[in-house]
């Protein structure tokens, strides 16, 4: 196994009226992509706070990098890079000026070819001397995408970075984010948009009211408590299905014109259930597959709670 | 110590202030030469002496420290309060900055403009009376302590306002009082008791008083006592902010 870049143990954040992370244990392996998902309010930036030295951690423990020592130490913060979810910007200055500040805070000399570098892969070459405030919103998220990555972090927060960037933008930014993990770099992603999670994640963690409700590679998720739904429309309505097709999980819906079939792991395949719908001679007139996607997968989760573990 | 970092940050500063030279230029150069007009000249101070002094001359180095306190408060509480309201201050908590290259940046920076107020201040005032600067080791080291406690002032302020209107109760409700009844235009010396002796507990008396010394080498209180006192001060303003800050009081959550 890779070695972990991140620990916590049973971190907890308590606010006078709530709690907002609530004993969470994790380990983020080096070299992954790792999804944060939960619903509003789950305490995925709470978490994010507590390591980027943001919010103090009422207990627990976080151990960045392998390091003896707990906490968020500065020391440590030089290879971390921090995406925030709420936009910020100095409109004093321009964006190339920016990132020059961001690589100086990092204790870096300043390094136009990598500057030009991060604007170009998020597409602000152009805007490099426009200052902040004559950036469009997204160009805002993207420039904050830039100043989290300029230092060449080996442990990257992108909370919500893509939230209001535009669909082809946004493609491009997952394209970049893959080329980061190909060289290395470790990346947390929380998302609102779970098919940027799906196309991302090699592991997810899902969190709500505060608890980590599971942490699974992703493709395991999906095979685990995903389904697939085979829906075979008939061309001419059914009072009911025949013996032979008669089977476990397979119902006639909508009027009779439709029999579906919801495969769940380890029960009887959607190609034999079709096997037995045209064997049982049915008037089939169209046969459509679906997986179920990472939403749905979510929703469960989040609907049963930690009962789905 | 993050030295790159530090640089960063009061370089940022200073260029911050250099962006609106209005503040740092312009007002300084009017409010001294309107000093002059009103106090130095027509309440009849052409005339007057204090001590053997022209009074023009005379209310030069309350001049100077009104700039430069002003000014090193005004950065910094400024500075840090923007920070915190546009949310920037996210990049500085996440940064690899401790409490130590944080005060130093933002006190840095603070004093850089006070110090430069300063001496605008100075160099105007020379139109009117003349270069009078008769130890300039020591009126430095007045200068440089002002400034330092101003700018921890200020940084303190600025930690602690939540609100805009919250940066001005400083100056207003202490700054004001403690410099106009602090010898800037007057010597504390020729107050009835039990105003003279209640103003050694002005730190503001022996921030004038001293740069009086270092440039016209009249003094109502000793220049040592004064520095030992403001370095104290100084010194233990710093301790506290740097305790906040590393406690992150009012900025992390
Ligand atoms: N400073 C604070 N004081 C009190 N409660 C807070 C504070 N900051 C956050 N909270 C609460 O902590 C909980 C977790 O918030 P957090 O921002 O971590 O959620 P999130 O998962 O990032 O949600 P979202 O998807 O909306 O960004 C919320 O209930 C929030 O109201
Ligand atoms: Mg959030």
């Amino acid at each position: 196994m890779a070695d972990a870049v991140l620990e916590l143990e049973g971190l907890t954040k308590r606010y006078p009226k709530l709690v907002a992370l609530d004993g969470v244990s994790l380990r983020i392996e080096a070299g992954e992509i790792f999804a944060l998902l939960g619903p509003n309010g789950a305490g995925k930036t709470t978490l994010i706070g507590a390591v980027c030295g943001l919010v103090k951690p009422t207990s627990g423990l976080i151990r960045l990098f392998g390091a003896a020592e707990t906490g968020s130490t500065v020391a440590a913060r030089y290879q971390l890079g921090l995406v925030p979810q709420e936009i910020n910007f100095d409109p004093f200055f321009t964006v190339r000026e920016c990132l020059r500040i961001q690589q100086g805070y990092y204790g870096r000399q300043p390094d136009e070819a990598r500057i030009d570098e991060v604007l170009g892969a998020l597409k602000l070459a152009e805007k490099a001397d426009a200052p902040t405030r004559a950036l469009s919103g997204g160009m805002k998220r993207r420039l904050l995408v830039a100043k989290a990555l300029v230092h060449r972090p080996r442990l990257v927060f992108l909370d919500e970075p893509t939230a209001g960037v535009d669909v082809e933008l946004r493609r491009d930014l997952w394209q970049y984010v893959r080329k980061l993990r190909a060289e290395g770099t470790t990346i947390v992603l929380t998302t609102h948009y779970l098919e940027e999670a799906e196309e991302l994640a090699d592991r997810v963690g899902v969190i709500d009211h505060g608890k980590l409700l599971l942490v699974e590679p992703k493709a395991a998720l999906l095979s685990r408590l995903g389904e697939r739904r085979l829906t075979v429309r008939l061309s001419s309505a059914l009072a009911e299905l025949p013996e032979g097709a008669r089977l476990e999980g397979a119902v006639l819906e909508d009027g009779g014109t439709r029999v579906v079939y919801r495969e769940r792991r380890g029960e009887k395949s959607s190609a034999e259930v079709l096997g037995a719908l045209y064997a049982a001679k049915l008037p089939i007139a169209e046969v459509e597959t679906a997986s179920s996607s990472l939403e749905e997968v979510m929703m469960r989760v989040l609907r049963e709670g930690g009962a789905a573990r | 110590m993050n030295t790159i970092g530090v640089r960063t940050l009061l370089v940022k500063e200073v260029r911050r202030f250099m962006r609106v030279p209005g503040q740092t230029v312009l007002s300084p150069l009017i409010s001294t030469s309107l000093y002059f007009l009103v106090f130095g000249y027509t309440l009849g101070g052409r005339q007057a002496e204090v001590d053997g002094v022209p009074y023009v001359a005379y209310i030069v180095p309350g001049l100077v420290f009104l700039g430069l306190a002003n000014n090193a408060f005004l950065n910094s509480s400024s500075s840090l309060f923007i920070t915190k309201i546009q949310g920037t201050i996210v990049d500085l908590l996440a940064a690899p900055l401790g409490a130590t290259e944080l005060l130093v940046g933002f006190i840095a920076g603070a004093m850089t403009r006070g110090l430069l107020v300063g001496l605008l201040t100075w160099l105007v005032a020379l139109v009117f009376t003349g270069v009078q600067l008769a130890h300039p080791a020591l009126t430095f080291g007045f200068l440089f302590l002002t400034a330092w406690v101003f700018s921890v002032l200020g940084l303190l302020a600025g930690l602690w306002a939540d609100k805009f209107e919250q940066i001005n109760f400083f100056p207003t409700f202490l700054m004001l009082p403690l410099t106009f009844l602090g010898g800037v235009f007057y010597s504390v010396h020729r107050l009835p008791e039990p105003f003279r002796t209640a103003s050694l507990f002005n730190p503001v008396v022996y921030m004038v008083e001293g740069l009086r010394a270092g440039m016209l080498d009249k003094s109502d209180v000793s220049p040592l006592l004064g520095l030992s006192l403001l370095l104290g001060l100084a010194v233990s303003a710093t301790a506290t902010a740097w305790v906040l800050l590393a406690r992150g009081y009012k900025i992390r959550n």
